[in-house]
């Protein structure tokens, strides 16, 4: 490789890597280069491909193509543990630590120091202070366990864990996103002093705040590209989001009806609350009406859907179906011909689907009680629906009786919402319903909610990907920490507005972002 | 990626050259059968007898005490549970019966459908352990075994129990209604075309095998899941009192701990009959051919004379070997 060229700084480089899962490609031709003593912020939407770079690097997932040097030596990881020891330690946005140990047990667990083949108590207590004390939690006493400890303290103990290996490359991937603003800071000020011990440091989030004043050097991607990299400072937050969404992506969306403002509401909340996840949602829906949930991912927008569909126990709050008060109990509650809902959950496979069960079976499952009398299913009648169904949505398959685990990822999610159409729902939950499906069928499910729209369906939809929620909605509310942060009408559904909102930057900044765009 | 089915891999290739019938067998229950076949052949080295329709029928008999406990079995295991209140269960069933057989002449019109209430009783406690209190299965019904256990203990006071079966239940189990077909075959065959057709043709049948496969997507579909948990374990705990029943009627009296050496073989049936022991896949073919193929392993293993201790290490081994040979479930679809 040309080592020369890169200079003697770089400590780590990665050059060309690809990964594919599938049909997806969820990095191409990625390149990066991590300097020791700095902090590199890498950005990027959902799905841009931030996590498979952090996976590669981590040896989590081996790349389909691609080479990485360390020190300007070329180097391969077939496990975690391998990029371990060879100095790059991650920290995952999921916390990692088991509840049941000590704090000592934890920080030590990969490798705990041995006496005559036992774990030596006193040197990992030893080693879990040091750990500590360097991650700025010396109030963190090693033999607490984890469980009793608040969520900040475990992400400080998650901290310490890593520093206890020995890094010499720290990954950081939305490791503050339990924290509240005081935690913040003093992770913050671990980081700027391992930035200063020498430490190369990758940091993800989504907060732009966090990165304008961490971060030395930027890298933004944008469907598994590196599209840019370049000196914190010297572009401004609209220009970011301008790489972070680029300009080539678009789909052919239906035409959205003329509002009908005069329609009653079919779907009304007040005041929704649950746990610390939902804060607070009021809102309604019209018949006829597309209204999208946007924000960040896991902002309460899944809680929100569980919440709407029953799912939920100890929800606060009111609903009304029709005007009328309803408390929905469960699912089959929900799903009943009286209230008329229907979920497409967010993973076909673990929700969706009984993958290993035939598509004749999966389609008829949530209108078992359409086609069966005195629960003995009528073959005959189900067949009429089956096939009635099939070739509405075009569901690509050969035959019924096969398993619905053969079919393509698309098909297998036509499937998904065809089940449900079948109960002829009024009100229709989208939970990310074209997540990993390709392109022609995402448009598929575009035209289909409009039809359903149209035809007088009150329709609900959550989607990670803005292009879809601008073509799509008639309305879109906003989320970030479990409550609506802004509700966006019309033509103010722009890229520029979703992503302010979600990021929760001040109206004032929105403003002069939309007004920058070109 | 295409976006037709995937299912013509290698063996979507070798099933294209069988025979169309051969299609739909699953693979765990044609090897069931054929090890049917070979126990068979094994046996008439050591006895010609073996083969003999009397032997046949009397096997078959012995198999249908087994055959309606492992059907209940089959549905909790379809579920994803188990049930390890089998011993207790079959016991309260029989002595229950025979109790209530004692009680003049409504007792002995009563005892057959009292015994079975009372197994379903136990049954619908470890439903309502499993599916609304969220116990494991494994633990709920152990205790349920245990507490009718003691209550048993309490009720004969430690002794074997005194009454009989009554007539009803002795004419169940060894008389002869169709010439050459002893009356427990025939209950069992009752019971599987039931099952079958519950199984294969109601909502009930196709929710047993969705929350075998995917209790949340099932759950999420609209399907009061619980209800379905709960009713699938009283169906089981009746059935296992049944099987008590008809044990009592054969007997002509109940036994302490006559239970006992039926539940790892319910077990062992289904598993062997391809059902997963994971649930949601499975057929009542293959808990047939496991019954059977169990019963006449215990049978060839007495008439070989071998000594009990051998006999229950061979018996354990074989059990072991078999699923070892196919009881474990294929790799799953993409």
């Amino acid at each position: 490789m040309d080592a020369a060229s890169s200079g003697a700084a770089t400590l780590f480089r990665m050059e060309g890597v690809s990964k594919r899962y599938g049909g997806v490609r969820a990095l191409e031709e990625a390149d990066l280069a991590v300097h020791p003593g700095r902090i590199h912020a890498i950005l990027g939407e959902n799905g841009a491909g931030k996590s498979t770079l952090i996976k590669v690097m981590s040896g989590v997932v081996a790349p389909d193509a691609g080479t990485m040097t360390l020190d300007g030596r070329p180097v391969t990881f077939a496990s975690p543990a391998e990029a371990n020891r060879a100095g790059i330690v991650c920290i995952f946005q999921e916390l990692s630590l088991i509840p049941d140990l000590s704090v000592a047990d934890n920080i030590v667990i990969s490798d705990p120091p041995k006496r005559f083949g036992m774990i030596d108590r006193r040197a990992q207590r030893r080693i879990a202070e040091q750990a500590l004390a360097r991650a700025g939690a010396s109030d963190i006493h090693p033999s607490a366990l984890v469980k009793d400890l608040p969520l900040s303290r475990r992400q400080m103990v998650e901290i310490a864990k890593a520093l206890a290996r020995n890094p010499r490359i720290l990954i950081l991937d939305e490791a503050t996103s339990a924290l509240t603003a005081s935690d913040v800071k003093k992770v913050f000020d671990v980081l700027k002093r391992l930035r200063s011990e020498g430490l190369a440091l990758l940091y993800i989030s989504h907060r732009m705040h966090e990165i304008a004043e961490l971060a030395d050097e930027c890298t933004v991607f944008r469907n598994g590209r590196k599209i840019a990299t370049y000196e914190a400072g010297t572009k401004s937050d609209a220009e970011v989001i301008e790489l972070m969404i680029g300009r080539e992506y678009h789909n052919v969306f239906p035409p959205k009806a003329v509002p009908a403002a005069d329609a009653a509401p079919m779907l009304e909340c007040r005041n929704l609350n649950w746990a610390d996840r939902l804060n607070d949602i009021s809102f309604t829906v019209r018949a006829g009406e597309v209204v999208g949930l946007g924000g960040l991912d896991g902002q309460g927008q899944r809680e929100l859907l569980l919440a709407l569909f029953g799912v939920l126990r100890g929800l606060g709050g009111e609903m009304l179906v029709d005007g009328r008060p309803v408390s929905l109990k469960s699912p089959a509650h929900a799903s009943s011909d009286k209230v008329g809902m229907a979920l497409i959950p967010e993973d076909r496979k673990t929700e969706g689907l009984m993958l290993p069960m035939t598509v004749r079976e999966n389609l008829a499952f949530a209108a078992m009680d359409k086609v069966s009398r005195r629960g003995v299913i009528d073959r005959a009648a189900e067949s009429r629906l089956i096939d009635e169904m099939i070739k509405l949505l075009a569901i690509r398959t050969a035959g019924t009786d096969i398993p619905v685990g053969a079919l393509s990822g698309g098909n297998q999610q036509k499937v998904v919402i065809a089940k449900w159409l079948m109960r002829q729902p009024r009100i229709i939950l989208l939970n990310d319903p074209t997540r990993g499906i390709d392109v022609g069928t995402k448009q598929e499910i575009y035209q289909l909610l409009r039809r359903l729209a149209d035809a007088g369906a009150a329709i609900v939809f959550y989607s990670t990907d803005y292009d879809e929620l601008i073509g799509c909605c008639d309305r879109v509310l906003v989320l970030y920490d479990g409550a609506i942060k802004r509700e966006l009408v019309g033509d103010e559904i722009t890229e520029h507005a979703l992503i302010a909102s979600a990021l929760n930057i001040g109206m004032s900044e929105a403003a002069e972002m939309t007004g920058a765009k070109p | 990626m295409s976006d037709m089915g995937t299912a013509a891999g290698p063996l979507g290739a070798l099933k294209s050259r069988m025979p169309k019938f051969l299609h739909k067998v699953d693979p765990a229950v044609a090897t069931a059968f054929a090890c049917i076949v070979l126990l068979l052949i094994v046996g008439s080295i050591y006895s010609t007898s073996f083969l003999s329709p009397e032997y046949l029928l009397q096997q078959l008999k012995v198999a249908s005490f087994l055959g309606v406990i492992a059907t209940g079995m089959m549905l909790v295991i379809l579920l994803g549970q188990i049930d390890l209140s089998v011993p207790w269960t079959v016991a309260t069933g029989a002595m229950m019966a025979s109790a209530a057989a004692a009680f003049g002449p409504t007792g002995v019109v009563l005892a057959i459908p009292f015994g079975i209430l009372c197994g379903a009783a136990i049954g619908t406690v470890n439903g309502i352990g499993v599916a609304y209190l969220r116990i494991p299965s494994m633990i709920i019904t152990l205790a349920t075994n245990a507490v009718a256990q003691g209550l048993m203990v309490v009720y004969t006071g430690g002794f074997s129990p005194q009454d009989s079966a009554s007539a009803a239940m002795r004419w169940m189990a060894t008389g002869v209604l169709i010439p050459g077909v002893p009356n427990a075959v025939i209950v069992w065959a009752i019971i599987g075309a039931a099952t079958v057709f519950v199984l294969t043709r109601t909502t009930f049948g196709r929710s047993v095998y969705a929350i075998g496969n995917r209790e949340r997507a099932a759950y999420l579909s609209g399907v009061d899941t619980r209800r379905v948990v709960l009713i699938a374990f009283a169906v089981s705990g009746g059935l296992s009192a049944f099987g008590g029943v008809l044990l009592a009627g054969y007997a002509s009296k109940a036994a302490q701990s006559m239970g006992d050496p039926y539940l790892l073989p319910a077990i062992a049936a289904v598993v062997l009959g391809g059902t997963s022991i994971l649930g949601g896949r499975g057929s009542y073919l293959g808990t047939v051919a496991g019954v059977i193929l169990i019963t006449l392993l215990q049978s060839i293993l007495s008439v070989m004379q071998m000594p009990e201790a051998g006999r229950q290490i061979t018996y354990g081994v074989v059990i072991v070997a078999m699923l070892l040979l196919y009881g474990r479930s294929p790799a799953t679809r993409a």
